[in-house]
């Protein structure tokens, strides 16, 4: 019945001329009639009826779900960046080219200049290399270069000089004519991005088999460069392509375009990349096969399988070249075109269609279409179908996009899209053709991934008209939202390729009973993924046409069961399947206040399974949206494939590319310090902790967890820091009087009274010596002072010496551990005024011997080396974190004799601490007498002091 | 639609599109401007808007019209702009219109409410909501009501006459002149039922004057006037000026400033066919439409015109006709085009040159008709749905592709 025509058309006035310039309305079709029809006319006045041209009334379809479902589990794939790159950009880019290809941007030269360039770090020069410049310093601020140095703080003259003398002359290719072809290339990337038209038709076809069975067609891989036929099924809502294994073929280009015909069965399938075209054949029992390939000289940019005779493809290219391509037989060159139609668009894009003749196809570019007649030689036979004017509302600036043959919906029907960048459709017919049935143009845009539904209706018997309003459909890079969050940087990379620009776009209809029709629209991305949607129809019987007046705005409708046939069950347990709005008449602002849920009936399908599939809503008739949450199948298949994405996506790491920074190393930061030991013990005390958390009650101490030993730290060696600060503060905690006397001490002030003491002590020795007439060797001067000083209980003399040892040969540094791990690591002094240091783990403490008898002289040697063996020299933070958390090293098990807790040190004036450190006492404590002697007796002294240190924890 | 290209055109925002050389980012691709689009100067309030409009769209998009609803009771502030009243006030009316078509509780009142206030909040869109109110109207019946309307924009007068205004003046004319001429319709009637009633004529004539003085006018502008011409035509059958009806057929068919319209033609043909005219004009006609339609379902008829006729050079014509026809997806099952192209062949077979004739013919077509009628799968369709098709179609193959090796037999397919 295709060659109807329409016997009366919607007037309009006809413009010819370039479009208009002047902005006009930017609302679309919305709210507009655009001219009315008259029918009847026999009868009264009454027994006219008018249609108009933009129908309000249309089909209503609503989706299953609230988000699209992925078909297919992901696959690796190589996605592109979504920000399109800026061409001022470039520098940035040539950077990067440099460093990444440094080979082919400077090899001619670096081979010339390499005999005389010598990146050894060494004095002396090789003999052959006697007239080599050394470069060693230029290469190690080289290498320093991957870590983003600050330009301005770190120079380096000599990489100054080299490039001011030689940086014309050091690349391959001149710099001029490298940047030049980067920002073309950058800007032709841009636009490719920004719009794909290379894309245009969509690299996604579907071929029914039967009614809810066929074969989908989509390009694979890592390059897109995949062929797939794959057989696939929709049931129950949902669709299966697990059935079965796809079919394969590799070609050696990314797949652009696909594009199907099928004549009485038999199918045959073009598939465009950019430079290739090739025909496949195939039908529901015959397994795919290749039939032939062609190669194009420019890029092709439209292929059309014919829908009349099988094996007739039109293949147009850049070039302008429309050539009629009979599988088996060649290329027919049957339209060239050098320029573009009607004026210059500067596009070399061009499009191709069959028309409802098997001979006359339409050729488009960017500025009309035209219909061609393979027969006539002559050039003139063309008849414009479109052209860009003023008569189809063009506005200015305002390009052809897409055209289509709607061959299956009307054998003269014609698509031609101009004013939003759509560059899929696919148009579902009206089923029977039946009444009231519109025909689904769906059209789909790149790198928005938007879907539009449109609708239509009439080119037979009545002029056609637009039907409904344009509804968008779901698009895959909003479902996240309607999925659980993620941990952000799997939600950041699921988002990243969801977000992937769309790359085709197919659809089909299932019409499973009188009244219960679905639509299954298939969105691929250009990654590969492709989503799926099911929209149902709302039954025609509860379509709401006339006048809307007649309803009232209470009134409440359930909606029809019998499209089920089963039993509809009141479901108050699930109120939050749909929410209902219940309107009034009043203002807007009133009905958002009365908005309420009302009790949801469910078909309880009992051939289903736990999917709780197109919950009815008790409803208004306007009020046929999409649900609001997400069948548990449906989240299933969406927790699965986004865990599958993390496992591709581990692979592929964007981060391992970037240059490095300066890292911290975390291995063993924030570590529990013992963990096997005190693991399981604190196992139970973390539960219970937890428990009482929850419960929010108060952990109490005769709970269970009494009877782990809390772990206290164990008691410092007071001997292992003899530093002048720990030793001050060794003797702070023993009570002001000490501390009094050790700053006495360290300043000198009794030194008039210790040297009296002395005096006296040696006096009365020698007496002793004389008395007994025994002879003393030099050593025993020592053990003497040292008995001297075990005897007096005089702490002063002996922190006075060992911080006069300490300060003098540690050169005045103080937080001096770094210092000593780099440089000094051969001094086994520790003098470190970190009172953390005053820990050391417990695990030394069962081997360690107990300090040895003050008589030995290498005593003191002890306690450092201990120190230094668990202490990672390399590395500064990890031993000041690694051993926060130690038990305190102590040379003996910690003792009865608790240090007073309650005790404060003594306020210190400020300015004292750096004077204490930096060596201003020096001069003062230079005057005493230094000597290697001393420094041996300091460590004996103070193995014999009580272990105190845990006290110092406090600090 | 607006939608698809917003993600695109974001910076697409000259106001002239075509000095794209100062814009850095320009797009190959110039594109209408977007719905609601960031311009570099605007005000909270403007920003307020523009997200409003947003969400309106949006909402309108997904058809949640309770919730865009909501939006453009907020949106209406954006009048109160006088920098862009005039972008605005189209927003706010076509959107409202389209908002209330889709709520179910929206009463005529409210429609009038938008239409009114919006057609008198300002001059530049007077005409077209008008035209807009009064289809509204009309749709819904009122069609005494559509006339007023179009009466009260009929007399309105607002400065200088842009090309865009004068069009709508015309529309507007013309529609009142439908509807007159549809008040005509329905005093014919009561005329015809009562046939007595002499005042009526009077009122009738006075419809018939005003609407042809309109329809002439419109009828000299170049575009599509399907039911305007219909109508005239009809009063002015009514009214025996068959001179007049004809001329103005003719002109609305053969003036080539109009685009081409098979109805046109049609038009004339049905006129003739109604005052018997003679098979020599029809068949001009149909010739006419012929070359504009090959595939029109009158082409049957025309081909029946010419099989009718004794000449030979009308036999081929008409086996030309029939072949184009057979060219079409549409008629190639069809049996009435198949049958009427057996009895011409057998015509032109009865003829000396009917041979090279044919073949003169189907020289064109040797290469693929072959495959678009006689494969084995149309002989297996055909016979399954329907068996004289067959039968026909089996008869002409050897005729009409001779020496090729065809599948398409009537015999059962051994299967």
């Amino acid at each position: 019945m295709d060659h109807q025509f329409p016997p009366r058309l919607f007037p309009s006035f006809y413009n010819r001329g370039p479009p208009e310039q002047l902005p006009r309305g930017r609302s679309g079709g919305w709210g507009a009639y655009g001219g009315v029809s008259a029918q009847g006319g026999s009868g009264p006045l009454s027994s006219w009826t008018f249609t108009s041209r933009r129908r309000v009334d249309g089909e209503v379809w609503r989706q299953t779900e609230p988000l699209p479902v992925p078909l297919l589990s992901p696959r690796k794939a190589f996605q592109e960046y979504l920000t399109p790159p800026d061409p001022m950009d470039f520098l940035s880019h040539l950077q990067n080219f440099f460093i990444d290809d440094g080979l082919d941007a400077f090899r001619c030269t670096s081979e010339v200049l390499g005999e005389n360039f010598y990146f050894k770090k060494a004095k002396k020069k090789e003999k052959y290399r006697q007239g080599s410049v050394n470069m060693w310093r230029t290469k190690s601020y080289i290498d320093l270069l991957k870590y983003k140095p600050c330009p301005v703080s770190n120079p380096s003259r000599s990489l100054e000089r080299f490039s001011s003398h030689m940086s014309d002359v050091v690349h391959d290719v001149p710099l001029e004519l490298l940047g030049s072809l980067l920002y073309e290339e950058l800007t032709e990337q841009r636009e490719r991005m920004q719009f794909s038209e290379r894309s245009t038709g969509g690299a996604l076809a579907y071929v029914p088999f039967s009614q809810s069975e066929g074969c989908l067609l989509y390009p694979g891989g890592l390059g897109m460069d995949r062929l797939h036929f794959h057989k696939v099924a929709l049931q129950n809502s949902c669709m299966d392509a697990s059935s079965s294994e796809p079919v394969s073929f590799q070609l050696k280009a990314p797949i652009r375009q696909i594009s199907c015909g099928s004549v009485l069965g038999d199918c045959c399938v073009a598939v465009r990349s950019d430079y290739h075209c090739g025909v496949w054949r195939f039908g529901e029992r015959k397994q795919p096969c290749l039939l032939q390939v062609v190669d194009a000289e420019a890029a092709a940019t439209c292929v059309s399988v014919s829908p009349h005779v099988l094996g007739e493809v039109l293949v147009v290219s850049e070039s302008g070249a429309a050539n009629l391509w009979t599988v088996g037989r060649g290329l027919q060159k049957v339209r060239t075109e050098e320029s573009n139609l009607y004026f210059n668009a500067k596009s070399p894009w061009r499009w191709c269609e069959f028309s409802a003749h098997p001979r006359v196809m339409v050729y488009a570019d960017r500025t009309g279409a035209e219909l061609t007649d393979f027969r006539a030689k002559a050039s003139g036979a063309h008849h414009t179908l479109f052209r860009i004017s003023s008569t189809s509302d063009c506005r200015s600036g305002e390009r052809l996009l897409l055209c289509r043959y709607l061959g299956d919906v009307n054998a003269f029907h014609h698509l031609v899209a101009t004013q939003a960048p759509p560059l899929f459709c696919h148009v579902a017919s009206a089923s029977d053709r039946g009444m009231g049935e519109t025909t689904k143009v769906l059209l789909g845009s790149h790198s928005s991934q938007e879907i539009t539904l449109l609708q239509y209706s009439g080119g037979r018997l009545e002029a056609c008209s637009s039907r409904g309003a344009p509804q968008a459909l779901l698009r895959p890079s909003d479902s996240l939202t309607h999925l659980p969050v993620q941990i952000p940087h799997r939600q950041q990379a699921a988002a990243q390729r969801l977000a992937s620009p769309a790359a085709g776009l197919t659809c089909f209809q299932k019409k499973g009973g009188a009244e219960d029709f679905s639509l299954c629209v298939l969105q691929l991305t250009e990654v590969g993924d492709i989503f799926y949607q099911i929209l149902e129809r709302r039954p025609p019987a509860e379509d709401k046409s006339g006048a809307p007046e007649a309803q009232t705005s209470e009134q409440l409708q359930v909606s029809n069961p019998a499209r089920h046939g089963d039993i509809i069950t009141a479901a108050p347990e699930t109120p939050d399947r749909i929410v209902c709005l219940d309107s009034s008449t009043e203002g807007a602002e009133d009905e958002r206040g009365t908005r309420k849920q009302l009790p949801v009936a469910f078909n309880d399908e009992p051939g289903l399974d736990a999917e709780v599939c197109g919950g009815e809503e008790v409803d208004r008739s306007s009020c046929w949206e999409a649900p609001l949450t997400i069948s548990s199948s449906t989240a299933e298949t969406w927790k699965l494939w986004l865990q599958k994405l993390r496992l591709t996506g581990q692979n592929q790491n964007p981060e391992a590319v970037r240059p490095q920074n300066f890292v911290v190393q975390t291995a063993g930061l924030l570590q529990a310090a013992d963990r096997d030991a005190g693991g399981e013990l604190d196992e139970p005390l973390r539960r219970e902790m937890k428990g009482c958390m929850r419960r929010r009650s108060l952990l109490l101490n005769d709970s269970a967890s009494i009877k782990v030993p809390l772990t206290v730290p164990a008691l410092v060696n007071a001997e292992a820091w003899t530093d002048a600060l720990s030793d001050r503060l060794t003797a702070a905690w023993r009570g002001e009087e000490e501390w009094q006397a050790w700053w006495r001490d360290q300043l000198g002030t009794n030194r008039k009274m210790k040297a009296d003491a002395l005096r006296r002590k040696r006096r009365m020795q020698k007496e002793a010596r004389r008395a007994e007439g025994r002879r003393f060797q030099l050593s025993g001067s020592f053990t003497s002072s040292v008995s001297y000083q075990t005897d007096l209980d005089d702490p002063f003399e002996s922190t006075g010496w060992s911080s006069a040892v300490s300060q003098g040969t540690l050169s005045d540094e103080e937080g001096g551990a770094v210092l000593e791990s780099e440089e000094d690591r051969t001094l086994p002094v520790t003098a470190t005024p970190d009172p953390i240091r005053t820990t050391t783990p417990q695990k030394y403490t069962p081997s360690r011997p107990r300090p040895l008898p003050p008589t030995q002289p290498n005593t003191p040697q002890t306690p450092r080396a201990n120190q230094r063996s668990w202490r990672p020299q390399d590395d500064f933070l990890s031993s000041v974190w690694g051993t926060q958390d130690a038990p305190p090293q102590s040379e003996e098990p910690p003792q009865s004799e608790e240090p007073p807790q309650s005790e404060e040190p003594p306020p210190l004036p400020s300015s004292w601490f750096p004077s204490s450190q930096s060596g201003s006492l020096r001069p003062s404590l230079g005057s005493l007498p230094s000597s290697q002697a001393s420094q041996s007796q300091r460590g004996p002294s103070q193995a014999s002091q009580p272990k105190r240190k845990k006290s110092r924890m406090g600090f | 639609m607006e939608s698809l290209d917003e993600h695109f055109n974001l910076e697409d925002e000259s106001e002239s599109s075509d000095d794209s050389s100062r814009n850095r980012h320009k797009s190959k691709l110039p594109l209408a401007s977007p719905l609601c689009a960031e311009t570099k100067f605007e005000s909270g309030f403007q920003k307020t808007g523009r997200i409003c409009l947003e969400h309106i769209r949006e909402a309108m998009l997904h058809h949640k019209w309770q919730e865009a609803a909501e939006y453009m009771a907020s949106y209406t502030q954006m009048l109160e702009d006088r920098k862009r009243r005039s972008t605005s006030k189209e927003l706010v009316w076509r959107l409202s219109i389209e908002i209330l078509h889709h709520l179910s509780n929206s009463t005529v009142k409210d429609y009038n409410i938008i239409y009114e206030r919006m057609k008198h909040s300002g001059v530049k869109d007077y005409l077209t909501i008008c035209l807009e109110h009064s289809f509204h109207l009309m749709l819904h019946g009122q069609i005494e009501e559509a006339k007023q309307q179009l009466s009260v924009a009929e007399s309105w007068r607002y400065g200088k006459e842009s090309i865009s205004q004068h069009q709508r003046v015309k529309l507007i004319q013309a529609y009142r002149s439908l509807l007159d001429y549809m008040i005509w319709c329905d005093k014919k009637y009561t005329l015809t039922k009562n046939n007595s009633i002499e005042s009526d004529n009077q009122g009738m004539q006075t419809l018939f004057r005003q609407a042809s003085v309109n329809f002439k006018e419109l009828l000299r502008n170049p575009g599509v006037w399907d039911p305007f011409v219909l109508s005239y035509v009809e009063m002015l059958e009514f009214y025996e000026d068959y001179e007049e009806a004809l001329n103005v057929l003719n002109d609305y068919a053969y003036d080539n400033s109009f685009p081409p319209n098979p109805n046109a033609h049609v038009y004339i043909y049905q006129f003739l066919k109604r005052h018997n005219a003679s098979e020599k004009k029809l068949v001009k006609v149909l010739k006419n439409l012929h070359l504009l339609v090959p595939s029109h379902e009158l082409m049957l008829e025309y081909s029946f015109l010419l099989l009718q006729s004794e000449r030979t050079s009308d036999f081929r014509k008409a086996f030309a006709v029939l072949l184009d026809m057979l060219d079409f997806a549409c008629w190639r099952s069809n049996l009435d085009v198949w049958k009427s192209l057996q009895d011409a062949i057998h015509q032109l077979l009865s003829q000396n040159e009917g041979q090279m004739i044919i073949q003169d013919y189907m020289a064109l077509r040797k290469d693929w008709w072959p495959k678009l009628h006689f494969t084995r799968s149309h002989a297996k369709k055909d016979s399954e749905e329907n068996a004289k098709l067959l039968e026909v179609k089996a008869s002409l193959a050897e005729i009409l592709c001779p020496g090729r090796a065809l599948r398409y037999t009537a015999e059962p397919l051994p299967t």
